[in-house]
C-alpha cells in the first residue's frame, strides 16, 4: 500500500513536470512573449522596444535555462538592462539585496510573478483556490446527494415510469453543457425579460459574501451537470445489483422492498458511483473555468482564463501544477477508497 | 500672481470677436482662449456670458460610489494605454491642466499659463499652496522634473515622449538643452525650438500624471506620495480596485471648492462583455459603468438608469496599409484601389449598421467639427460603380483583401459594414476576426484593418500621431512629403483660423489620398443609477473623479 501510494507520486511528479514543460513551451513562444511585452509594456510599443523590454528581463534567454530558473535548478538571472536598471529573478524590492538568494525556482517554494495580478503567484492562487473551494462544496452538497437519489430511485426499478422519467431527465442535464445551461438560466431567472428574476446574474459579490441569491445559479449550472451523469451511473450500477442473486434469495425470503433497496442493494450499489464521483472533480474543473467566467466568480477557473489571456507565464504554471495535483490526488483518493469498499480487489 | 491679473492673449480678443459675430462656435471658442492661458470664467466672460455652474453646488459630501471598469495593473504613467489606469491613480496623483468636454482648459496644479504669439515659449504659473500628501510643498521643480521625464524617449513605452516630441533632442532623446527653465519657485518657462499649438493639449492628457520625486511605479502602492484627495486602499487587478479619502492629507481643491465629495470610489471589474456589466447593474453590484457602448446604451436606459452622452472625436479608422506586402506585391500602395475602396463605402451606412446611429457621419479626414481648424471640406462621393471601375482600371479586381479587426461589438460590426458594402461593389473581400488579446500585437502591420482611435482636442494632433510619415503609430503606411510640410507648417499656426487654410490642405488631401475610412464620429455614454451628479462621461475619457458625488 506505501509503495503504491509512493508510485503515484511518483507519477504525480512525472507528470506535473512534463505539463509545466508544455505550458512553459507554449507560453515562451515568440509571438506570445510579444503579447506579454505589449499587455505589460504598452499596447503600442514599437518592436525594438519589445525586444529591449524582453531581453531586460530575462525573457530571450534560451528555453531549457529559463524552465530550470523556473524549475530552481539553475541560478536566477540577473542582467544589467540597457537602460541601465539591474533585474533579476531572485531580486525581490522588499528583501535587501545582500539577502537576495541564487535559486528561487518552486523547488525552493518561490511560485513565481503573477504579471497580470502583480503579485506572488503564492498568494493569488490559495485566494483564488479558497473562492473555487467555496463553490465546489456547494456544488458537492447538491450533486451528490440529488445525483444518487435520482439514480437509485431510477435503478430500483428498471423499466418502470420513474426510472424513464427520471433517466431522461438525467441525459438532458449531462448532455447540456455549463455554457448553454448557464446562459439560459441567467436569461430565465436574472432577467426581467420572463418575470422571473429572483437570483442575480453576476457572483462577483458572492466572493466576499455568498447569499442564496447571488450563488444559486453558478452552483446549479455546474451542479446539473454532474448530477445526470452520475445519477446514469448510480442507476446502472443499482439496475445490475438488483438482478443479482443474493436480492432475488431475499425477495424471495419475503424481506420488503424498501429493506432490500437499503440494506442489501445500496451499499454495493454505490462502488461504481464513488470512483465517478472522485474522477468527476476533475471534470468539474472544466465546469468552473465556464462558469466563472461566466458570472465573474473570482476563482480558479477564472484566473486560469485570465492568466492565459495574458500570457501568464509564471500563474499559468502555477494553475498546471494544482491541477495535476488535483487530478491525480482524486485518483489516488478513488483508488483507495474503492479498495475499502470493494473486498474483492486488493492493492498489493 | 493669480491668472486673472494677466494680460489676455491679443488673440484671445480676437476670437471673441469672431464668436460674437457667429464665426466661430463656443466650443472652438473655450478649446482655443484656454489653450492660451485664459481662465474658462475669463473666456466665457469676453463672450458676455457667466460659465456655466458645476454640478458640484448639489452634491453632498460623503459617500461610496461603484464603477463597473476593468481594473488594470498599474505602471509608470507615462506608459498608461489605457484610461481606465488613470481613474484608478487620478485620486492621488493629478494633472497640470484639465480638459473639458466643452474644449476648454482648466489650470489645476498650475495656477495659469502664457503662450507666445508664435507658440514657442510657454510660460506656467505653478499653483500655490498645493501640498503633497507627505508634507513637501509642491514648486516648480516638480514641474520641470516631470516634463524632463516626459521628454525621456529611451524609456520603453513613454507616450508622453510623442506629445512633447519639439521639446526632445533627436540625438540624445532627452529633453533639449535649455527647452525647461526653472524661472523662480513657483514659474517654469519652456522654450521650444520650434512652434507648437499643442503641449497645453499634451499635458492634459492622461498619461501626463504628476508624480513625485524619487517615484518608482514597482512601489506607488505601498508608498502613494502625491498631490490629490484620495489615497488606493487596495487594488486587485482584474477584481477591485479602490481609492478612499486621503484623511490626513490638506487638499488644495478643497480650499479652491473642487469637490472630491466621494470617501470612497470602488472600481470592480466584470472582463470586457457589456451582458455581464448589465447583470451586475441589475443586480445592484455597480452605481455606473464606465462606458456604454453600442446596443447596450438601450439595455440601460430600460432598467431604469441615467444617460450621459458626449459627442466626440472618437472615432474608428478602417485603412489599408500602403506598405503591407500581400502575395509579394503592395496592393493598396496604388492610390486608386484606395480611391475605390473610399468610394464603395457609404459612412452613414457604417454609423447604422456599427454604431447603431449613435454618432454623427464623418468624411475620411480624421479632422472633425469638433477641433477648431476643422475646414470644411468634402469627401470622396459614394459611388460604387466608379469604384469598381477605378479597382479594374488598377488591375486588382480579383486581388481578394482581408479585413482584419478585433473581436468586440462595434467595432467589429463597423468592419463589417465596410466589408459588406465592398463586397456589394464587387470587390473580393476576405473577413478576419482576431480576439482582444493578439489583436494589438501587430495593429499598425496588418495589410486592412481596423482600429478604434480617441478623441484628441486639437485638429492637428491625430495627424501628427497617426499620419505624419514614419511615425510609429503610422497604421496606414501613409507617407507624403507635401502632407508631412503642411503639417509641420499648421503646427506653427496657434491661431486656429489661419491654421484652417492649411488644415483644409490636409484633409483635402487625407481624402484624395483615400488614406483610411473613418466613417464616422463616436458619441460617448455612460450611464449611472439616478442620485448621483458630476459623472459625465467625459468626451476623452480623462478621469475627473472629484467631480462625483451623491445628490444632496
Amino acid at each position: 500500500m506505501g509503495l503504491f501510494i509512493l508510485r503515484r507520486f511518483g507519477v504525480m511528479i512525472l507528470t506535473a513536470l512534463c505539463l509545466t514543460f508544455i505550458v512553459f513551451w507554449l507560453t515562451n513562444l515568440a509571438p506570445n512573449l510579444e503579447k506579454l511585452a505589449k499587455t505589460q509594456g504598452n499596447a503600442r510599443m514599437s518592436d525594438e522596444a519589445v525586444q529591449t523590454w524582453l531581453g531586460n528581463r530575462g525573457y530571450l534567454q534560451p528555453l531549457p535555462i529559463k524552465y530550470g530558473q523556473w524549475l530552481g535548478v539553475v541560478p536566477g538571472y540577473v542582467i544589467e538592462g540597457t537602460d541601465g536598471e539591474v533585474r533579476g529573478r531572485c531580486i525581490d524590492p522588499r528583501r535587501p539585496d545582500d539577502e537576495t538568494p541564487r535559486f528561487c525556482g518552486i523547488l525552493q517554494g518561490d511560485w513565481g510573478f503573477s504579471t497580470v495580478a502583480k503579485e506572488d503567484v503564492s498568494e493569488v492562487l490559495p485566494t483564488r483556490l479558497a473562492n473555487t473551494g467555496k463553490l465546489m462544496f456547494w456544488v458537492m452538497v447538491v450533486m451528490v446527494p440529488g445525483a444518487l437519489i435520482v439514480g437509485v430511485l431510477a435503478g430500483m426499478r428498471e423499466g418502470s415510469r420513474t426510472d424513464r422519467t427520471l433517466s431522461t431527465a438525467s441525459i438532458v442535464s449531462t448532455a447540456t453543457p455549463e455554457y448553454v445551461s448557464g446562459v439560459v438560466f441567467i436569461a430565465l431567472f436574472a432577467t426581467s425579460a420572463f418575470g422571473m428574476q429572483w437570483f442575480k446574474g453576476s457572483a462577483s459579490s458572492a466572493v466576499q459574501d455568498a447569499t442564496f441569491e447571488n450563488f444559486f445559479l453558478p452552483v446549479m449550472t455546474i451542479a446539473l451537470y454532474g448530477m445526470g451523469y452520475i445519477a446514469r451511473m448510480t442507476r446502472a450500477s443499482m439496475a445490475e445489483v438488483m438482478t443479482a442473486q443474493y436480492i432475488r434469495t431475499a425477495r424471495l425470503k419475503g424481506v420488503s422492498f424498501p429493506k432490500i433497496v437499503l440494506k442489501h442493494a445500496l451499499r454495493n450499489a454505490l462502488i461504481a458511483p464513488f470512483t465517478v464521483i472522485m474522477l468527476q472533480i476533475p471534470w468539474l474543473l472544466n465546469g468552473v473555468v465556464i462558469v466563472e467566467t461566466l458570472f465573474t466568480y473570482q476563482g480558479f477557473g477564472w484566473e486560469l482564463v485570465r492568466a492565459a489571456s495574458n500570457n501568464d507565464i509564471e500563474m499559468l504554471l502555477g494553475v498546471s501544477v494544482i491541477s495535476v495535483f488535483v487530478v491525480l490526488l482524486t485518483q489516488l483518493i478513488s483508488d483507495i477508497g474503492y479498495v475499502f469498499l470493494n473486498p474483492r480487489i486488493r492493492i498489493s | 500672481m493669480t491668472q486673472s491679473h494677466n494680460p489676455i492673449h491679443p488673440a484671445a480678443l480676437m476670437y471673441a470677436e469672431e464668436a460674437k459675430a457667429g464665426k466661430l462656435s463656443r466650443r472652438e471658442f473655450l478649446t482655443r482662449t484656454t489653450a492660451l492661458g485664459v481662465t474658462a470664467s475669463a473666456a466665457y466672460g469676453l463672450l458676455g456670458m457667466t460659465a456655466p455652474a458645476h454640478a458640484a453646488g448639489h452634491a453632498q459630501q460623503g459617500g461610496t460610489m461603484r464603477m463597473q471598469m476593468e481594473v488594470r495593473a498599474l505602471k509608470d504613467p507615462r506608459t498608461y494605454d489605457w484610461t481606465q489606469i488613470a481613474y484608478f491613480t487620478a485620486g492621488w496623483l493629478e494633472y497640470l491642466v484639465e480638459y473639458n468636454s466643452d474644449g476648454s482648459f482648466e489650470p489645476m496644479l498650475l495656477e495659469g499659463w502664457e503662450v507666445n504669439d508664435d507658440a514657442t515659449q510657454y510660460t506656467l504659473n505653478v499653483r500655490r499652496g498645493v501640498m503633497w500628501n507627505d508634507g513637501t510643498e509642491f514648486t516648480a521643480e516638480d514641474v520641470a522634473r516631470n516634463i524632463e521625464g516626459w521628454c525621456d524617449r529611451t524609456m520603453e513605452g513613454n507616450s508622453m515622449a510623442g506629445r512633447f516630441a519639439v521639446l526632445i533632442d533627436e540625438s540624445t532623446d532627452m529633453a533639449v538643452e535649455g527647452g525647461i527653465e526653472v524661472v523662480d519657485s513657483h514659474t517654469v518657462r519652456l522654450n521650444l525650438p520650434a512652434s507648437d499649438i499643442s503641449l497645453i493639449a499634451g499635458m492634459s492628457d492622461y498619461p501626463a500624471a504628476i508624480v513625485p520625486a524619487g517615484f518608482n511605479p514597482d512601489t506607488m502602492l505601498d508608498n502613494p506620495v502625491g498631490t490629490g484627495p484620495y489615497m488606493p486602499e487596495s487594488l486587485e487587478v482584474g477584481v477591485k480596485g479602490v481609492i478612499v479619502r486621503n484623511e490626513g492629507h490638506d487638499w488644495w481643491g478643497y480650499a479652491a471648492g473642487k469637490g472630491a465629495f466621494l470617501d470612497r470610489i470602488e472600481y470592480i471589474d466584470y472582463g470586457q462583455d457589456p451582458s455581464a456589466w448589465v447583470a451586475a447593474a441589475a443586480a445592484d453590484e455597480v452605481d455606473m459603468t464606465y462606458e456604454t457602448v453600442g446596443d447596450f446604451v438601450d439595455i440601460f436606459e430600460s432598467i431604469g438608469w441615467e444617460r450621459s452622452e458626449v459627442a466626440s472625436g472618437a472615432t474608428i479608422a478602417i485603412r489599408p496599409n500602403q506598405l503591407a506586402e500581400v502575395d509579394g506585391i503592395r496592393p493598396y500602395a496604388d492610390k486608386r484601389v484606395r480611391q475605390a475602396i473610399a468610394m464603395a463605402v457609404d459612412n452613414a451606412v457604417c454609423l447604422e449598421l456599427g454604431y447603431s446611429d449613435l454618432g454623427e457621419v464623418a468624411r475620411n479626414q480624421h479632422v472633425g467639427p469638433m477641433h477648431p481648424a476643422w475646414a470644411d471640406v468634402p469627401g470622396l462621393p459614394y459611388d460604387p460603380t466608379k469604384a469598381l471601375e477605378l479597382l479594374t482600371e488598377a488591375g486588382m479586381a480579383d486581388f481578394e483583401m482581408e479585413i482584419t479587426s478585433i473581436d468586440d461589438d462595434w467595432r467589429k460590426n463597423t468592419t463589417d459594414a465596410v466589408a459588406a458594402q465592398l463586397r456589394d461593389a464587387g470587390f473580393n473581400v476576405k473577413r478576419t476576426i482576431i480576439p482582444g488579446s493578439t489583436f494589438w500585437n501587430d495593429w499598425t502591420k496588418y495589410p486592412f484593418s481596423s482600429t478604434n482611435w480617441n478623441h484628441r482636442p486639437l485638429d492637428t494632433q491625430i495627424l501628427g500621431l497617426a499620419y505624419r510619415s514614419g511615425e510609429a503609430w503610422n497604421e496606414s503606411g501613409f507617407a507624403n512629403a507635401e502632407f508631412d510640410a503642411l503639417l509641420a507648417e499648421a503646427n506653427s499656426i496657434a491661431d486656429a483660423d489661419a491654421r484652417r487654410e492649411v488644415m483644409g490642405k490636409l484633409q483635402a488631401i487625407m481624402s484624395d489620398e483615400g488614406v483610411t475610412i473613418q466613417p464616422y464620429w463616436r458619441s460617448l455614454y455612460r450611464h449611472a443609477k439616478p442620485g448621483f451628479v458630476g459623472w459625465d462621461m467625459h468626451i476623452a475619457y480623462l478621469p475627473q473623479i472629484y467631480k462625483i458625488g451623491l445628490a444632496a
